[in-house]
């Protein structure tokens, strides 16, 4: 049998925050499950570089990011050839889940830019410490921090004005499209 | 504890950002200071993230993914790659 069934136990447990943090990434639920699947697949191949007793999570996380962000380049160089495919891809929204009161704050996040999104959702959701958030984006403490403060600056902004403005498909993919192409 | 994972090639380091040293999780213990949390109890954008992201964790998971692992499992028997140092 397997041979490393806690390797295995590992994995199947963190799917969860695994999916949470891919719907996060690409707004896009099935290619969330995608980008978890891929991360299992690469999380297999290379357990021998995984060190045991450092953090799993951290460990699959840095995965499924490098993967989401090779994913993405290697988009935005198809939609030089076919334009305007993207703004369908990216702003296919996850089915909407549960609450209805959170369908605002979904919208606002996802204006966020990939990088503040990220920072502010591995710190304030996935609970990751600063320092674990900057080795799984390979960036400076100082930079997690402050991409931290811009997104909540940002998302504090954006559902102020909630009720005045309204963001429609239109309103939405305008900015992703810009921030994609960016 | 006990050492769930084999002892394999320890620190063999060549995968770049793979090198996660334990960091005490403050987070799991819901206690970062809250002077310096932005995203803490008293914040409405934190409290709104934590909703937003636990709604999409207690999402029923698919069976591909244990599925895949069984695959994934299964693939590795006839090679036995035990490194036995």
């Amino acid at each position: 049998m397997g041979e490393n069934p806690s390797f295995r136990d590992g994995l199947l447990a963190a799917v969860p925050t695994l999916r949470a943090f891919a719907v996060s990434l690409a707004k896009n639920a099935d290619r969330a499950d995608d980008l978890v699947q891929e991360t299992l697949v690469k999380a297999w191949d290379k357990q021998d570089s995984f060190q045991p007793g450092t953090n799993l999570k951290a460990w699959l996380f840095t995965i499924l990011r490098n993967e989401f962000y090779s994913q993405m380049r290697k988009r935005r160089r198809e939609v030089e050839d076919s334009d305007g495919s993207i703004t369908a891809q990216l702003s296919v929204h996850p089915s909407q889940h549960g609450s209805s009161d959170l369908t605002d704050f979904r919208k606002a996040l996802d204006l966020l830019p990939e990088d503040q999104r990220e920072a502010i959702i591995l710190i304030g959701a996935s609970g990751f410490s600063y320092e674990e958030a900057a080795e799984i984006c390979e960036c400076a403490v100082g930079t997690i921090k402050s991409r931290v403060s811009r997104a909540r600056t940002r998302l504090q902004e954006i559902l102020a004005i909630e009720g005045e403005s309204d963001f429609g498909p239109d309103a939405l993919s305008a900015q992703v499209t810009k921030s994609a192409v960016a | 504890m006990t050492k769930p994972f084999k002892e394999l090639g320890r620190n063999t380091g060549k995968e770049k950002g793979m090198t996660h040293q334990k960091v005490e999780n403050s987070r799991t213990s819901g206690k970062r200071n809250s002077a310096e949390d932005p995203l803490g109890t008293n914040s409405e954008i934190g409290r709104k993230l934590r909703q937003y992201y636990d709604e999409l964790v207690s999402d029923d998971i698919p069976d591909r993914f244990s599925r895949l692992l069984s695959e994934l499992e299964e693939r590795e028997i006839p090679q036995p790659a035990t490194k036995e140092d």
